[in-house]
Protein backbone atom coordinates (compact mmCIF):
# COMPACT_ATOMS: atom_id res chain seq x y z
CA UNK A 1 0.00 0.00 0.00
CA UNK A 2 1.44 3.33 -0.99
CA UNK A 3 1.53 6.13 1.53
CA UNK A 4 -0.84 8.97 0.74
CA UNK A 5 0.62 12.45 0.93
CA UNK A 6 -2.17 14.65 -0.36
CA UNK A 7 -5.66 14.78 1.10
CA UNK A 8 -8.87 16.74 0.63
CA UNK A 9 -9.16 19.88 2.73
CA UNK A 10 -11.25 19.45 5.89
CA UNK A 11 -13.67 22.06 4.51
CA UNK A 12 -14.27 19.71 1.56
CA UNK A 13 -14.78 16.73 3.86
CA UNK A 14 -17.22 18.75 5.97
CA UNK A 15 -19.30 19.48 2.91
CA UNK A 16 -19.06 15.85 1.88
CA UNK A 17 -20.20 14.69 5.32
CA UNK A 18 -23.00 17.25 5.28
CA UNK A 19 -24.23 16.07 1.88
CA UNK A 20 -23.44 19.48 0.41
CA UNK A 21 -20.96 18.54 -2.31
CA UNK A 22 -21.88 17.91 -5.91
CA UNK A 23 -22.38 14.23 -6.71
CA UNK A 24 -19.32 14.32 -8.97
CA UNK A 25 -17.06 15.63 -6.21
CA UNK A 26 -18.59 13.26 -3.65
CA UNK A 27 -17.65 10.33 -5.84
CA UNK A 28 -14.04 11.47 -6.07
CA UNK A 29 -13.91 11.79 -2.27
CA UNK A 30 -15.42 8.34 -1.90
CA UNK A 31 -12.70 6.86 -4.13
CA UNK A 32 -10.01 8.57 -2.04
CA UNK A 33 -11.54 7.26 1.19
CA UNK A 34 -11.13 3.71 -0.06
CA UNK A 35 -7.39 4.22 0.21
CA UNK A 36 -7.08 6.65 3.09
CA UNK A 37 -7.91 5.72 6.65
CA UNK A 38 -6.87 9.19 7.89
CA UNK A 39 -9.58 10.75 5.81
CA UNK A 40 -12.09 8.08 6.81
CA UNK A 41 -11.47 9.24 10.39
CA UNK A 42 -11.84 12.89 9.43
CA UNK A 43 -15.00 12.09 7.52
CA UNK A 44 -16.41 10.31 10.58
CA UNK A 45 -15.60 13.36 12.72
CA UNK A 46 -17.32 15.64 10.26
CA UNK A 47 -20.34 13.34 10.26
CA UNK A 48 -20.43 13.29 14.04
CA UNK A 49 -20.35 17.09 13.99
CA UNK A 50 -23.36 17.00 11.70
CA UNK A 51 -25.25 14.57 13.87
CA UNK A 52 -24.59 16.63 17.00
CA UNK A 53 -25.91 19.69 15.22
CA UNK A 54 -29.05 17.74 14.34
CA UNK A 55 -29.42 16.58 17.95
CA UNK A 56 -29.43 20.22 18.97
CA UNK A 57 -32.10 21.20 16.43
CA UNK A 58 -35.28 22.34 18.11
CA UNK A 59 -37.52 19.30 17.67
CA UNK A 60 -40.53 19.74 15.38
CA UNK A 61 -43.42 17.52 16.43
CA UNK A 62 -44.53 14.82 14.06
CA UNK A 63 -48.19 14.98 13.15
CA UNK A 64 -50.69 12.93 15.09
CA UNK A 65 -50.89 9.50 13.67
CA UNK A 66 -47.28 9.40 12.48
CA UNK A 67 -46.39 7.13 15.35
CA UNK A 68 -49.22 4.71 14.57
CA UNK A 69 -48.33 4.84 10.89
CA UNK A 70 -44.75 3.87 11.50
CA UNK A 71 -45.82 0.95 13.68
CA UNK A 72 -47.98 -0.23 10.78
CA UNK A 73 -45.07 0.13 8.40
CA UNK A 74 -42.87 -2.07 10.57
CA UNK A 75 -45.03 -5.00 9.49
CA UNK A 76 -44.39 -4.50 5.81
CA UNK A 77 -41.71 -6.66 4.29
CA UNK A 78 -39.09 -4.50 2.62
CA UNK A 79 -38.77 -4.36 -1.13
CA UNK A 80 -35.44 -5.56 -2.29
CA UNK A 81 -34.49 -2.05 -3.35
CA UNK A 82 -35.27 -0.16 -0.18
CA UNK A 83 -33.47 -2.57 2.10
CA UNK A 84 -29.80 -2.80 2.88
CA UNK A 85 -27.29 -1.28 0.49
CA UNK A 86 -26.14 -3.65 -2.18
CA UNK A 87 -22.74 -4.93 -1.20
CA UNK A 88 -20.05 -3.63 -3.50
CA UNK A 89 -18.32 -6.19 -5.68
CA UNK A 90 -14.94 -7.18 -4.32
CA UNK A 91 -12.19 -4.91 -5.47
CA UNK A 92 -10.25 -6.17 -8.42
CA UNK A 93 -7.95 -4.51 -10.90
CA UNK A 94 -7.15 -0.83 -10.69
CA UNK A 95 -10.61 0.71 -10.60
CA UNK A 96 -11.83 1.90 -7.17
CA UNK A 97 -15.00 0.08 -6.08
CA UNK A 98 -16.98 3.30 -5.98
CA UNK A 99 -16.23 3.79 -9.67
CA UNK A 100 -16.83 0.25 -10.91
CA UNK A 101 -20.55 0.54 -11.51
CA UNK A 102 -20.08 3.78 -13.40
CA UNK A 103 -17.51 2.19 -15.71
CA UNK A 104 -19.71 -0.84 -16.33
CA UNK A 105 -17.11 -2.94 -14.49
CA UNK A 106 -14.58 -2.33 -17.25
CA UNK A 107 -10.88 -1.85 -16.62
CA UNK A 108 -9.17 1.37 -17.69
CA UNK A 109 -7.76 -0.09 -20.90
CA UNK A 110 -11.21 -1.31 -21.96
CA UNK A 111 -12.69 2.19 -21.95
CA UNK A 112 -13.24 4.36 -25.00
CA UNK A 113 -10.72 7.11 -24.50
CA UNK A 114 -11.25 10.25 -26.57
CA UNK A 115 -8.22 12.26 -27.59
CA UNK A 116 -8.32 15.87 -26.39
CA UNK A 117 -4.87 16.96 -27.41
CA UNK A 118 -1.59 15.19 -28.08
CA UNK A 119 -0.82 12.99 -25.10
CA UNK A 120 -4.16 13.68 -23.44
CA UNK A 121 -7.26 11.50 -23.51
CA UNK A 122 -10.46 11.55 -21.53
CA UNK A 123 -13.59 9.60 -20.72
CA UNK A 124 -16.51 11.80 -19.68
CA UNK A 125 -18.58 10.21 -16.94
CA UNK A 126 -22.20 10.87 -16.09
CA UNK A 127 -23.05 12.99 -13.06
CA UNK A 128 -25.83 15.40 -12.25
CA UNK A 129 -23.86 18.17 -10.61
CA UNK A 130 -20.52 19.46 -11.77
CA UNK A 131 -18.40 17.59 -14.27
CA UNK A 132 -16.77 14.23 -13.80
CA UNK A 133 -14.20 12.57 -16.00
CA UNK A 134 -11.20 10.37 -16.29
CA UNK A 135 -8.12 11.96 -17.78
CA UNK A 136 -5.15 10.03 -19.12
CA UNK A 137 -1.91 11.93 -19.51
CA UNK A 138 0.85 10.29 -21.56
CA UNK A 139 4.33 10.14 -19.99
CA UNK A 140 6.09 13.48 -20.16
CA UNK A 141 2.99 15.33 -21.31
CA UNK A 142 2.47 18.72 -19.78
CA UNK A 143 -1.06 20.09 -19.37
CA UNK A 144 -1.66 23.76 -20.21
CA UNK A 145 -1.32 25.99 -17.18
CA UNK A 146 -4.75 26.79 -15.86
CA UNK A 147 -6.56 28.26 -12.90
CA UNK A 148 -10.00 27.47 -11.59
CA UNK A 149 -12.90 29.72 -10.89
CA UNK A 150 -14.42 27.09 -8.65
CA UNK A 151 -13.21 23.99 -6.95
CA UNK A 152 -11.57 21.03 -8.60
CA UNK A 153 -10.72 17.68 -7.08
CA UNK A 154 -8.17 15.49 -8.80
CA UNK A 155 -7.53 11.95 -7.61
CA UNK A 156 -4.65 9.98 -9.07
CA UNK A 157 -5.70 6.43 -9.86
CA UNK A 158 -2.61 5.27 -11.71
CA UNK A 159 0.85 6.66 -12.40
CA UNK A 160 1.76 10.07 -11.07
CA UNK A 161 2.08 13.74 -11.95
CA UNK A 162 3.91 16.73 -10.60
CA UNK A 163 2.74 20.31 -10.47
CA UNK A 164 3.49 23.47 -8.50
CA UNK A 165 1.95 21.91 -5.38
CA UNK A 166 4.00 18.73 -5.36
CA UNK A 167 4.08 15.19 -6.63
CA UNK A 168 0.83 13.25 -6.79
CA UNK A 169 0.78 9.45 -6.86
CA UNK A 170 -1.95 6.82 -6.85
CA UNK A 171 -4.37 7.58 -4.00
CA UNK A 172 -3.29 11.20 -3.66
CA UNK A 173 -5.98 13.81 -4.00
CA UNK A 174 -5.33 17.40 -5.03
CA UNK A 175 -7.93 19.73 -3.57
CA UNK A 176 -6.88 22.82 -5.43
CA UNK A 177 -7.32 26.22 -3.85
CA UNK A 178 -9.55 28.28 -6.08
CA UNK A 179 -6.91 30.86 -6.87
CA UNK A 180 -3.98 28.54 -7.51
CA UNK A 181 -2.82 28.01 -11.05
CA UNK A 182 -1.22 24.71 -11.85
CA UNK A 183 0.45 22.91 -14.71
CA UNK A 184 0.56 19.16 -14.16
CA UNK A 185 3.05 16.97 -15.97
CA UNK A 186 2.98 13.18 -16.06
CA UNK A 187 6.35 12.45 -14.53
CA UNK A 188 7.10 8.76 -15.07
CA UNK A 189 7.31 6.33 -17.97
CA UNK A 190 3.75 5.30 -17.18
CA UNK A 191 0.61 7.15 -18.28
CA UNK A 192 -1.12 8.96 -15.44
CA UNK A 193 -4.84 8.33 -14.98
CA UNK A 194 -6.80 10.78 -12.86
CA UNK A 195 -10.39 11.12 -11.80
CA UNK A 196 -11.38 14.77 -11.89
CA UNK A 197 -14.48 16.53 -10.65
CA UNK A 198 -15.11 20.20 -11.18
CA UNK A 199 -17.69 22.53 -9.83
CA UNK A 200 -17.30 25.38 -12.28
CA UNK A 201 -15.70 26.01 -15.67
CA UNK A 202 -11.91 26.15 -15.70
CA UNK A 203 -10.17 29.29 -16.86
CA UNK A 204 -7.24 28.65 -19.15
CA UNK A 205 -4.54 31.18 -19.86
CA UNK A 206 -3.05 32.02 -23.22
CA UNK A 207 -4.42 31.75 -26.71
CA UNK A 208 -3.86 28.13 -27.63
CA UNK A 209 -5.14 26.70 -24.36
CA UNK A 210 -8.17 28.96 -24.65
CA UNK A 211 -8.90 27.37 -27.99
CA UNK A 212 -8.57 23.99 -26.37
CA UNK A 213 -11.05 24.81 -23.66
CA UNK A 214 -14.16 23.61 -25.49
CA UNK A 215 -12.51 20.24 -26.08
CA UNK A 216 -11.78 19.76 -22.43
CA UNK A 217 -15.34 20.11 -21.40
CA UNK A 218 -13.68 21.16 -18.19
CA UNK B 1 -42.94 -11.24 23.22
CA UNK B 2 -39.51 -9.83 23.87
CA UNK B 3 -40.93 -6.41 24.75
CA UNK B 4 -41.37 -7.63 28.27
CA UNK B 5 -37.63 -7.93 28.61
CA UNK B 6 -37.02 -4.31 27.94
CA UNK B 7 -37.01 -1.95 30.84
CA UNK B 8 -38.34 1.34 29.67
CA UNK B 9 -39.86 4.10 31.68
CA UNK B 10 -42.11 6.06 29.41
CA UNK B 11 -44.48 7.30 32.04
CA UNK B 12 -43.52 10.96 31.92
CA UNK B 13 -43.00 10.84 28.23
CA UNK B 14 -44.75 12.81 25.55
CA UNK B 15 -44.68 10.80 22.36
CA UNK B 16 -43.50 12.41 19.17
CA UNK B 17 -42.52 15.77 20.60
CA UNK B 18 -38.87 14.97 21.06
CA UNK B 19 -39.15 16.11 24.70
CA UNK B 20 -37.87 12.83 25.96
CA UNK B 21 -35.88 12.38 29.10
CA UNK B 22 -32.22 12.96 28.26
CA UNK B 23 -30.89 10.07 26.26
CA UNK B 24 -27.19 9.69 26.55
CA UNK B 25 -25.26 8.75 23.48
CA UNK B 26 -24.29 5.43 25.07
CA UNK B 27 -27.91 4.64 25.93
CA UNK B 28 -29.03 5.28 22.39
CA UNK B 29 -26.30 3.03 21.03
CA UNK B 30 -27.32 0.20 23.32
CA UNK B 31 -30.95 0.80 22.38
CA UNK B 32 -30.05 0.23 18.75
CA UNK B 33 -28.05 -2.88 19.52
CA UNK B 34 -30.94 -4.26 21.55
CA UNK B 35 -33.35 -3.37 18.81
CA UNK B 36 -31.45 -5.57 16.40
CA UNK B 37 -31.39 -8.37 18.95
CA UNK B 38 -34.93 -8.29 20.35
CA UNK B 39 -36.91 -6.53 17.60
CA UNK B 40 -38.91 -4.78 20.27
CA UNK B 41 -41.45 -2.21 19.14
CA UNK B 42 -41.43 -0.32 22.41
CA UNK B 43 -37.68 -0.02 22.12
CA UNK B 44 -38.08 1.21 18.57
CA UNK B 45 -40.49 3.88 19.78
CA UNK B 46 -37.97 5.18 22.30
CA UNK B 47 -35.56 5.74 19.43
CA UNK B 48 -38.31 7.08 17.19
CA UNK B 49 -39.59 9.57 19.75
CA UNK B 50 -36.15 11.01 20.25
CA UNK B 51 -34.99 11.18 16.65
CA UNK B 52 -38.08 11.68 14.48
CA UNK B 53 -38.83 15.27 15.62
CA UNK B 54 -35.15 16.19 15.31
CA UNK B 55 -34.80 14.71 11.85
CA UNK B 56 -37.96 16.51 10.84
CA UNK B 57 -36.47 19.77 12.04
CA UNK B 58 -33.24 19.02 10.17
CA UNK B 59 -35.03 18.21 6.90
CA UNK B 60 -37.16 21.34 7.13
CA UNK B 61 -33.99 23.39 7.56
CA UNK B 62 -32.56 21.69 4.50
CA UNK B 63 -35.56 22.91 2.57
CA UNK B 64 -38.15 20.15 2.78
CA UNK B 65 -41.81 21.07 3.18
CA UNK B 66 -43.28 19.80 6.39
CA UNK B 67 -45.13 16.91 4.76
CA UNK B 68 -42.12 15.84 2.71
CA UNK B 69 -39.91 16.10 5.78
CA UNK B 70 -42.27 13.83 7.63
CA UNK B 71 -42.39 11.34 4.79
CA UNK B 72 -38.59 11.17 4.72
CA UNK B 73 -38.42 10.86 8.49
CA UNK B 74 -40.72 7.85 8.33
CA UNK B 75 -38.56 6.36 5.62
CA UNK B 76 -35.41 6.98 7.63
CA UNK B 77 -36.89 5.46 10.77
CA UNK B 78 -38.08 2.47 8.80
CA UNK B 79 -34.48 2.01 7.64
CA UNK B 80 -33.40 2.16 11.27
CA UNK B 81 -35.80 -0.68 12.04
CA UNK B 82 -34.73 -2.75 9.07
CA UNK B 83 -31.01 -2.12 9.12
CA UNK B 84 -30.18 -1.81 12.80
CA UNK B 85 -28.34 -5.13 12.64
CA UNK B 86 -25.70 -3.33 10.57
CA UNK B 87 -25.22 -0.69 13.26
CA UNK B 88 -21.88 -1.12 14.99
CA UNK B 89 -21.43 0.92 18.18
CA UNK B 90 -17.66 0.58 17.80
CA UNK B 91 -17.79 2.53 14.56
CA UNK B 92 -20.37 5.24 15.05
CA UNK B 93 -22.73 6.73 17.57
CA UNK B 94 -26.41 5.99 17.15
CA UNK B 95 -26.97 9.62 16.34
CA UNK B 96 -24.32 9.69 13.60
CA UNK B 97 -25.58 6.46 12.08
CA UNK B 98 -29.13 7.79 11.91
CA UNK B 99 -27.96 11.18 10.65
CA UNK B 100 -26.20 9.58 7.67
CA UNK B 101 -29.36 7.64 6.79
CA UNK B 102 -31.41 10.85 6.77
CA UNK B 103 -28.72 12.76 4.87
CA UNK B 104 -28.56 10.09 2.17
CA UNK B 105 -32.33 10.01 1.81
CA UNK B 106 -32.37 13.78 1.43
CA UNK B 107 -29.66 13.99 -1.22
CA UNK B 108 -31.22 11.12 -3.14
CA UNK B 109 -34.52 12.97 -3.00
CA UNK B 110 -32.90 16.16 -4.34
CA UNK B 111 -31.34 14.29 -7.23
CA UNK B 112 -34.35 12.14 -7.96
CA UNK B 113 -35.27 13.89 -11.17
CA UNK B 114 -31.83 14.86 -12.37
CA UNK B 115 -30.41 12.99 -15.32
CA UNK B 116 -27.19 11.01 -14.80
CA UNK B 117 -27.35 11.40 -11.07
CA UNK B 118 -25.06 9.40 -8.82
CA UNK B 119 -26.86 7.91 -5.86
CA UNK B 120 -25.77 8.10 -2.25
CA UNK B 121 -24.74 4.47 -2.62
CA UNK B 122 -22.22 5.52 -5.26
CA UNK B 123 -20.91 8.41 -3.22
CA UNK B 124 -21.03 7.20 0.37
CA UNK B 125 -19.53 3.83 0.84
CA UNK B 126 -20.14 2.24 4.17
CA UNK B 127 -16.52 2.13 5.12
CA UNK B 128 -16.62 3.62 8.56
CA UNK B 129 -14.12 2.34 11.05
CA UNK B 130 -13.48 2.81 14.74
CA UNK B 131 -13.29 6.51 15.23
CA UNK B 132 -12.53 9.08 17.81
CA UNK B 133 -16.03 10.46 18.02
CA UNK B 134 -15.11 13.97 18.79
CA UNK B 135 -18.43 15.70 18.63
CA UNK B 136 -20.62 13.50 20.78
CA UNK B 137 -21.34 16.12 23.43
CA UNK B 138 -23.93 18.04 21.50
CA UNK B 139 -24.83 20.41 24.33
CA UNK B 140 -21.25 21.50 24.71
CA UNK B 141 -20.89 21.77 20.95
CA UNK B 142 -23.85 24.12 20.80
CA UNK B 143 -22.21 26.39 23.36
CA UNK B 144 -18.90 26.31 21.52
CA UNK B 145 -20.54 27.23 18.24
CA UNK B 146 -22.13 30.21 19.95
CA UNK B 147 -18.66 31.32 20.96
CA UNK B 148 -17.23 31.08 17.46
CA UNK B 149 -16.75 34.24 15.43
CA UNK B 150 -20.09 34.94 13.83
CA UNK B 151 -18.89 34.26 10.31
CA UNK B 152 -17.45 30.85 11.17
CA UNK B 153 -20.66 29.80 12.89
CA UNK B 154 -22.58 30.92 9.82
CA UNK B 155 -20.32 28.88 7.59
CA UNK B 156 -20.94 25.72 9.62
CA UNK B 157 -24.64 26.36 9.44
CA UNK B 158 -24.51 26.95 5.69
CA UNK B 159 -22.63 23.72 5.04
CA UNK B 160 -24.70 21.44 7.25
CA UNK B 161 -28.15 22.96 6.87
CA UNK B 162 -28.41 25.03 3.71
CA UNK B 163 -26.77 22.40 1.53
CA UNK B 164 -24.91 25.00 -0.50
CA UNK B 165 -21.56 24.45 -2.18
CA UNK B 166 -18.58 26.53 -1.13
CA UNK B 167 -18.97 28.66 -4.24
CA UNK B 168 -22.63 29.34 -3.52
CA UNK B 169 -21.85 30.20 0.08
CA UNK B 170 -19.09 32.59 -1.05
CA UNK B 171 -21.47 34.33 -3.43
CA UNK B 172 -24.23 34.58 -0.88
CA UNK B 173 -22.03 35.87 1.93
CA UNK B 174 -20.06 38.07 -0.49
CA UNK B 175 -16.69 36.72 0.64
CA UNK B 176 -13.94 35.06 -1.42
CA UNK B 177 -14.15 31.31 -1.96
CA UNK B 178 -10.83 30.92 -0.17
CA UNK B 179 -12.30 32.54 2.94
CA UNK B 180 -15.14 30.03 2.98
CA UNK B 181 -12.65 27.19 3.02
CA UNK B 182 -10.30 28.74 5.58
CA UNK B 183 -13.20 29.79 7.83
CA UNK B 184 -14.55 26.23 7.88
CA UNK B 185 -11.08 24.88 8.49
CA UNK B 186 -10.51 27.18 11.47
CA UNK B 187 -13.93 26.49 12.94
CA UNK B 188 -13.49 22.73 12.68
CA UNK B 189 -10.06 22.79 14.31
CA UNK B 190 -11.23 25.03 17.09
CA UNK B 191 -14.26 22.87 17.88
CA UNK B 192 -12.19 19.71 17.70
CA UNK B 193 -9.62 21.05 20.13
CA UNK B 194 -12.16 22.49 22.55
CA UNK B 195 -14.19 19.31 22.68
CA UNK B 196 -11.06 17.60 23.87
CA UNK B 197 -10.55 15.06 21.12
CA UNK B 198 -10.68 11.41 21.89
CA UNK B 199 -13.37 10.53 24.42
ZN1 LIG C 1 -6.82 11.26 2.73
Amino acid sequence: MTIIHHHPDISTLMSYAAGSLSDSMSLVISCHLEHCSDCRQRRASAESLGSSLVEECSPVSMSTGARDDILQMLNIQPHQSSAAPIPKPPKHGEVPSALQRLLGHAEFDQLEWKTLAPGMKQVALPSAEGKLKLLKIAPGTCLPSHGHSGTELTLVLKGSYTDECGRFQAGDLEDLDPDTKHQPVADTHEACICLIATDAPLKFEGLVPRLLQPFFGL
Amino acid sequence: MSDALIKTDNTKFEPGTGQSPGQSSAQMASNLVDLARYRSRSQFLVIYDFFAPRLKSYLIMRGAESSLAEELVQEAMLSVWRRCDSFDPEKATASTWIFTIARNLWIDHLRKFKPDRLSSLDCYEDISEPVETEFTDSHKLKQLIKNLPCQQAQLIHQVYFSGKTHREIADEMAIPLGSVKSGLRLAFEKLRKQLGGNQ
